[in-house]
Order: C-alpha cells, then structure tokens, then sequence
C-alpha cells in the first residue's frame, strides 16, 4: 500500500477517507483535521489561553500535542481522581508527558478535597461514571474561570461524539441533542468548551500518538464496565467497517441539518443562578458537586 | 563431542496482544489482515507494530516476526 500523498510506503489505511499514508504525511493530516475543525467552528485563536483537559490517555495528550505543535497558548489541568488501580498511572503519564513538551500543567487531587471516586462510589447510589463527568465538568470550569482561561479544550474524538449523539437519538433526549457539538460558547459563568479532535477517530488519535512519539496510559478504569456508551461505541465501529466514513457523515450531518430540529420551540431559557455554597452556576440553589459534598461528609 | 543438532532458527510468528499482555504463537501467516482474522480483531480497531513501525493489512509477514497488536479503544 502506497501513500496516498507521496507515493513511498505507507504506514496507515484509512479506509474512510479512502486513503493511506506515510509518516510524515499521516502527521500533516492529522494536523489538518485539526486546523479544519478549529477554523469551521471558530473554536480558538493564538489570543485565547487555553486550558486542556489531560487525563494521560491517548486522546488528550494527541489534542495537547497537536495545539502546543501549532503554536497555541495551552495549559493541562489533570484531575486526581483518587481510584487506587488507574490514577497513579494516569498522572504519571501526564506528569511526564507535560514535562517533556515543556506544557505548564495543574493537577487537582480529589482526595484532598474528600471527593475521591473510590469514597464516592461507596457513598451514592447514581452510576459512578454520571458522578464522575460531573465532578470533572466542574472542575474544569471553575478552574478555568477562575484563572482566566478563555477556553477549555477536551479531548473528545469522533467515536465519542458520535456515540453521544446515538444514544442521545435512541432516547430522543431532545435537551441534549440541541447542546451536542464540537464547541458550546461561553455563557452565565461557564467558559467555552471546545473539542478539536471531533474529526478524528480513535484510531486515527492512537496512530497520532504513535507516529509522533506520545506515550500515552491504557490503565483502564475499574469502574467504567457498566458505561452504556461503548455499546454505541461498538455498534458504529461495526458500521463503520461496512459503510467506511458513515461516522463522520452522521455527525457532521447532525450539525449542518439535524441540530436546528432540536433547538428549544419557545425562548424559554432555564434560569441559571450562582450555587449558595460556591458560586457555580446552577439551576437549583445548591450545585450538584456542593450536594455531592454534603452527601460525603 | 559434536551435537549433531543444528541450532534452529524459530520461523514462528510471534505476537503480543496489549492490552492483555498475552503472547499468541502461529505456524503460518501470511499478511497482517490474516492475523488479524486468525486473532478475530478488525483493522481500524487496533495498532500493528513490527521492530516499532506501524504495519497496514496488506503487508506481508515474515518467518520469524515479532508482532504487538494494540488495541487502540479508550477504556473509560
């Protein structure tokens, strides 16, 4: 197999976009899904400072990686979650990889704030991986506005968002079908939320991280086999290997022609109100993570 | 005293399977597609890596090889 580009031997097929490529030239196209995605969306410029999610997998490293090599201002912030078997390695991952592209990186430990997931799991009765995304969701906000970053990039690839986007249609979850995209604007105390990697598939993440010298953690977590999305996950890779690109179709389809259909019908806005105990926007008078805390202590 | 056995060169086909850390051992292979048949994974699932190169399923194995297949899924 050739490479589609160059003509030397390629090292990766991409059946979905009907080609292969070279090293060099793998690179190259992957930084311009990348660039493709940031521009189509106006998701950053090289004014914003940016805050990045990093959890030591794949998939934030390679979106790390990929804003540092195009000149992007980015911090990482890692959140400790405190689960003995997967979050040592995680942070050593992190740990290492920041140091060796010399990226400023924050790490907030969950256990010296009494949230870490090994005691919260012990002590609520809703899946821990619901928990766990909203503990992370906040932190990452608060962190984000409370330093001054303007945007808050995350990791999330092709597979992630078009299972998402499944298993939000199998439910007809109509609120959040309407906020499901690759960037949510600024607003009522939350930052900006971007996902630059939504062009990439995992695969297309795991061959980044190989070709350009990313070693990146698999220590998976011990309490993520009861998660409904790889159910999802794995029906679309199926898909997939029938209708190469169907994923990127569905999704990009999704955000040109399907999103409007689930906007709100009335201008009914939920009211938004700083939570009593932190300040963090909130529906309700005391915020998720703040109820979370009194649960546990 | 001679031995009268010959070392033997190991023509097998070695691979490794992370993230489970186990090692599988065949006779015969001829590409990457076939191992991955042989192994039941599908291409755009997994890494194939031979002396740290990528390889593509339509590369033809060696006697000899020493393969990693990589699955490339996050695990939460």
């Amino acid at each position: 197999m050739k490479c589609t580009r160059c003509k030397i031997p390629a090292v990766v097929a991409l059946p979905s976009h009907n080609a292969a490529f070279c090293k060099d030239c793998y690179l190259l196209f992957a930084q311009r899904l990348v660039e493709r995605a940031i521009k189509e969306h106006q998701m950053c410029d090289h004014a914003d400072r940016i805050l990045v999610a990093i959890s030591g997998g794949k998939d934030s490293l390679a979106l790390s990686w990929q804003l540092k090599t195009l000149g992007y201002d980015i911090s990482g912030l890692h959140i400790d979650l405190g689960i003995p078997e997967s979050s040592p390695i995680a942070r050593q991952y992190s740990e290492r990889f920041c140091d060796k592209y010399e990226i400023p990186l924050h790490v907030l430990q969950m256990t010296d704030l009494h949230l870490s997931m090994k005691e919260v799991k012990k002590r609520v009765k809703r899946p821990i991986c619901s928990v766990c995304g909203q503990v992370k969701r906040y932190f990452f906000n608060k962190f984000a506005v409370e330093n001054q970053f303007s945007v808050v990039a995350t990791g999330h690839n092709l597979d992630d968002e078009t299972s998402r986007l499944l298993a939000n249609v199998m439910r007809w979850d109509m609120d959040y079908l309407h906020d499901l995209g690759p960037v949510m604007p600024a607003k009522k105390g939350f930052a900006k939320k971007i996902k630059p990697l939504f062009r990439l598939s995992e695969f297309e993440t795991a061959n980044l991280c190989f070709l350009a010298g990313i070693d990146y953690g698999y220590a998976p977590c011990p309490y993520s086999s009861k998660a409904s999305f790889p159910v999802y996950k794995n029906l679309l890779l199926d898909l997939e290997d029938i209708q190469p690109g169907r994923k990127i179709h569905f999704y990009d389809g999704f955000l040109k022609r399907g999103r409007k259909g689930f906007m709100p019908m009335d201008d009914e806005d939920i009211t938004v109100h700083p939570c009593v105990e932190c300040g963090y926007p909130t529906s309700t008078g005391q915020c998720g993570v703040c109820r979370l805390r009194s649960t546990m202590s | 005293m001679h031995s009268t056995q010959e070392k033997r060169y190991d023509y097998r086909i070695t691979v490794s399977l992370e993230p489970e850390n186990q090692t599988l051992v065949f006779d015969r292979l001829k590409t990457v597609l076939q191992l991955l048949n042989r192994i039941g994974r599908k291409p755009g699932r997994v890494l194939v890596i031979r002396d740290g190169q990528l390889l593509t399923p339509d590369l033809i194995l060696a006697p000899g090889d020493k393969i990693l297949v990589r699955d490339v899924g996050s695990k939460g």
